[in-house]
């Protein structure tokens, strides 16, 4: 599943290590999700939606 | 959402884990080196069976290390942690099945005992390989 991530992350000025830590997961989890290579559950993608005050579906792309 | 695994600070899991399973492993080897002293020493039959069976307490504090490292980590982590639990599970039995048909060639039996380390080892020698192949996906 594709998403924009690293694109939010960046206007936020946020390391992935200081997303990990507001969402209480590991930097590798942060990176494996914005390079696609891990489609997080429903509830850690609410809870990313959620730091950046966005939709679901504004984050993450079929 | 967060579940209870995501309720507690994940960052931290990887040294907690460390601290125990260094520990439960000196008891572990503490226990195998005491173990025939004690059952050599023992007053009675049954003492000398439970010091015998001494080194098995420290597996299963091993196995509740192992679960509260589990319960502490992220989604993610324990999807990688299941997987390398798995491969090292299915390496550990074919390890072990083939042992038992070289043995049966002529190599010397081993003891039991020897399973824990051949599971630690494959676990370790899994959980290595597939770092590698992660870190060489990124």
């Amino acid at each position: 599943m594709k998403n924009n991530l690293p694109h939010l992350r960046g206007e936020r000025g946020l390391t992935q290590a200081q997303l990990a830590d507001a969402l209480n997961v590991s930097r590798q989890t942060i990176n494996a999700i914005e390079t696609g290579r891990y489609d997080p559950s429903l509830p850690l993608a609410f809870a990313i939606a959620g730091v950046f005050n966005r939709r679901i579906e504004e984050i993450f792309l079929p | 959402m967060p579940s209870a695994a995501l309720s507690k600070p994940v960052k931290y899991a990887g040294r907690a884990y460390l601290i125990e399973i260094v520990a439960t492993t000196a008891l572990y080897v503490a226990a195998v080196l005491v173990r025939p002293w004690l059952a050599g020493h023992a007053a009675t039959p049954a003492l000398a069976a439970a010091a015998k069976v001494l080194p098995a307490l420290p597996i299963w504090l091993t196995l509740w290390v192992v679960w509260r490292y589990y319960r502490r980590i992220d989604e993610f982590e324990q999807l990688k942690m299941l997987k390398t639990t798995a491969v090292a599970f299915g390496a550990s039995s074919c390890l072990i099945v083939t042992y038992s048909f070289l043995a049966d060639a002529g190599l010397p039996p081993l003891a039991l005992t020897w399973a824990w380390p051949t599971i630690a080892v494959s676990w370790a020698i899994t959980n290595a390989i597939l770092s590698i192949v992660e870190h060489n996906e990124k």
